[in-house]
């Protein structure tokens, strides 16, 4: 794996690399990549993709509020800052 | 007095005595990173058979008021506010979690040595691993400290570390067990597992807590069907040739697993499966392009750690994931990103997804033709902590033989196989879908041709130490 697609990659997925794990990760990265490359020689003609290995249908539900009191005030009791029933959240711009 | 009832009565009558005898156990062991019986034991109002054993808890799965740190830095003190629904029905059945167990960071691992909180150590020997990615979990139940506990397998993560620790690991059928309140990592390949010493209790665990829930559309009821299908006797299984991959230990394992069938009259016929050679790249490929999209949400604002001072956000978020995550974690992150980038998705996720396809497929046609597939969990026992063991990149290869289950998304069960060179092995069972009851039938045929043994240092439990009645293996074996 070129040091620039890597680079790239980390950026796409919201990571910051110095040197020294730039270098650790091209190594490792690039150890997989090449092992994958064994998946070049499956025969897949004319086989699906399969995304999930047992559903057969979309699996729908009603769109109707299931209101949840108890795990509202759970999660509002570990919130650092509080207005009302509201999360304070810190300035970050 | 039966284990079940030596359990209940120590954390009901004497929960002061078990906590004693927990914590000098896991002194040594480091099992739990946070243990604390009193805080969820009631009463139990049922008088069912799971009413007052205690439960350990992987910690990646949410138990309310314990924290949910799935090993890693980034989450800090976060606190679950709610059980997941598998927690929540074990509690209506009357369980009590006792505490949360060590895991390789977000379940990636295959040694709990990824765990950026704790080291776990093996029962049977300190200075190896406990496999992972379950490690503390199958600990907790090896060590005797708890009966019974849940994990999760996304591609070994139950039966690896039971195998390595010589109890017994179930990953169910996907969906059979809710997934909701197991944090995410790869959503299409990942279930909630349950380990144990005991085949009968793993039955009735999954029992309590299987089923339909609302809060996971993946999840799946056992279509009635199949019902009187699983009762029927175990006719032909067949074992995967693959012996000249395995250490010596895991050899002697697999060995001795033959000859418990043959005595068990089920017949054996001897089989190579071809997708066996691509099934890592397939699992690796599909698992970091999962986990990249599921990790997502760590960015040090919903949840956990974050930087004390930032440009902006963007800043902000890149710093908490850099510091926040491991070096595991990083290396799937950024791999799964690239295989799901324009370009190279064809090549690489695409590809791996018809893979998948291959192995359901030839999977399907051994089960056409027989009850089960034998084979090794891994193919070394358990390996030495650091430098001595195996690598990062070793240890994924290693995960051929798990991740097919995950792959075709059936069930597989680790049982024990003995203990060899001072270190037990196990032997994983696969089935059909919702084939778990024939997994379990097996494992009891089997037994008698193979008991499980506890690890001298840590026998007997805990129940049976505190309370002075026999052991799980003590006085009749």
């Amino acid at each position: 794996m070129h040091r620039d697609e890597l680079r790239i990659t980390a950026e796409l997925a919201l990571v910051e690399l110095d040197a020294s794990r730039l270098a650790a990760f091209e190594q490792s990265v690039g150890e997989l990549l090449a092992h994958f490359a064994v998946m070049s020689t499956c025969d897949v003609t004319n086989l699906p993709a399969t995304t999930h290995a047992l559903a057969e249908e979309n699996r729908l539900r009603a769109d109707e509020a299931r209101p949840d009191p108890e795990l509202a005030d759970g999660i509002l009791e570990q919130a650092p800052d509080l207005e009302d029933r509201f999360i304070s959240i810190p300035n970050v711009l | 007095m039966s284990a079940a009832e030596s359990w209940k009565r120590l954390i009901l009558d004497a929960p002061e005595q078990y906590a004693r005898v927990v914590r000098e156990r896991d002194e040594r062991l480091g099992a739990f990173l946070e243990f604390d019986p009193a805080r969820r034991t009631v009463a139990p109002a049922t008088g069912g058979s799971l009413a007052g054993l205690p439960l350990a808890v992987k910690d990646n799965i949410a138990v309310r008021g314990f924290r949910l740190t799935c090993g890693s830095r980034i989450l800090g003190d976060h606190v679950a506010p709610y059980d997941a629904t598998v927690v929540a029905r074990l509690v209506d059945a009357g369980m009590i979690p006792v505490g949360k167990t060590n895991l390789d960071e977000f379940g990636m691992g295959s040694s709990t040595d990824n765990s950026a909180l704790a080291t776990t150590s093996n029962p049977w020997d300190l200075s190896r691993v406990a496999g992972g990615s379950s490690g503390g979990s199958a600990v907790a139940v090896a060590g005797g400290m708890v009966p019974v506990a849940l994990g999760s397998d996304t591609g070994g993560s139950v039966r690896q570390p039971a195998a390595f620790c010589g109890v017994y690991g179930l990953k169910p059928t996907y969906g059979r067990l809710s997934r909701y309140g197991l944090v995410a990592y790869a959503s299409s390949l990942e279930t909630i597992g349950i380990i144990a010493a005991d085949t009968g209790l793993i039955a009735e665990v999954l029992r309590a807590a299987e089923g339909v829930d609302l809060h996971d559309q993946t999840s799946v009821g056992l279509p009635a069907a199949r019902v009187a299908e699983e009762e029927r006797p175990l006719r032909r299984v067949a074992f995967l040739s693959c012996d000249a991959d395995l250490d010596e230990p895991t050899r002697a394992g697999y060995s001795r697993m033959r000859e418990a069938v043959r005595a068990a009259k089920v017949e054996a016929t001897e089989i190579d499966l071809a997708t066996a050679e691509v099934a890592v790249s397939a699992y690796y490929t599909i698992a970091a392009a999962e986990a990249s999209a599921n990790l997502a949400r760590f960015n040090g604002i919903r949840y956990g750690e974050r930087p004390i001072y930032a440009e902006n956000p963007e800043e902000l978020v890149r710093t908490a994931r850099s510091e926040g995550f491991g070096e595991e974690v990083l290396l799937r992150i950024l791999l799964g990103t690239y295989v799901l980038r324009s370009g190279f998705q064809e090549q690489y996720y695409q590809r791996a997804q018809k893979i998948r396809t291959a192995i359901r497929n030839e999977l399907q046609s051994i089960f056409d033709g027989h009850d089960l597939l034998v084979l090794p969990v891994f193919p070394v026992a358990a390996f030495p902590h650091g430098e001595g063991g195996l690598s990062p990149f070793q240890q994924k290869l290693a995960d051929r033989f798990t991740t097919l289950a995950n792959l075709a998304a059936v069930p597989a069960l680790s049982i024990p196989a003995g203990v060899h060179g001072g270190l037990p092995v196990g032997i994983q069972v696969m089935g059909p879908a919702f084939s778990e009851g024939r997994l379990l039938r097996f494992a009891d045929q089997v037994r008698s041709g193979i008991p499980v043994e506890a690890p001298p240092d840590f026998s007997p439990d805990a129940a049976a130490l505190a309370l002075a009645v026999p052991g799980r293996d003590e006085g009749g074996a």
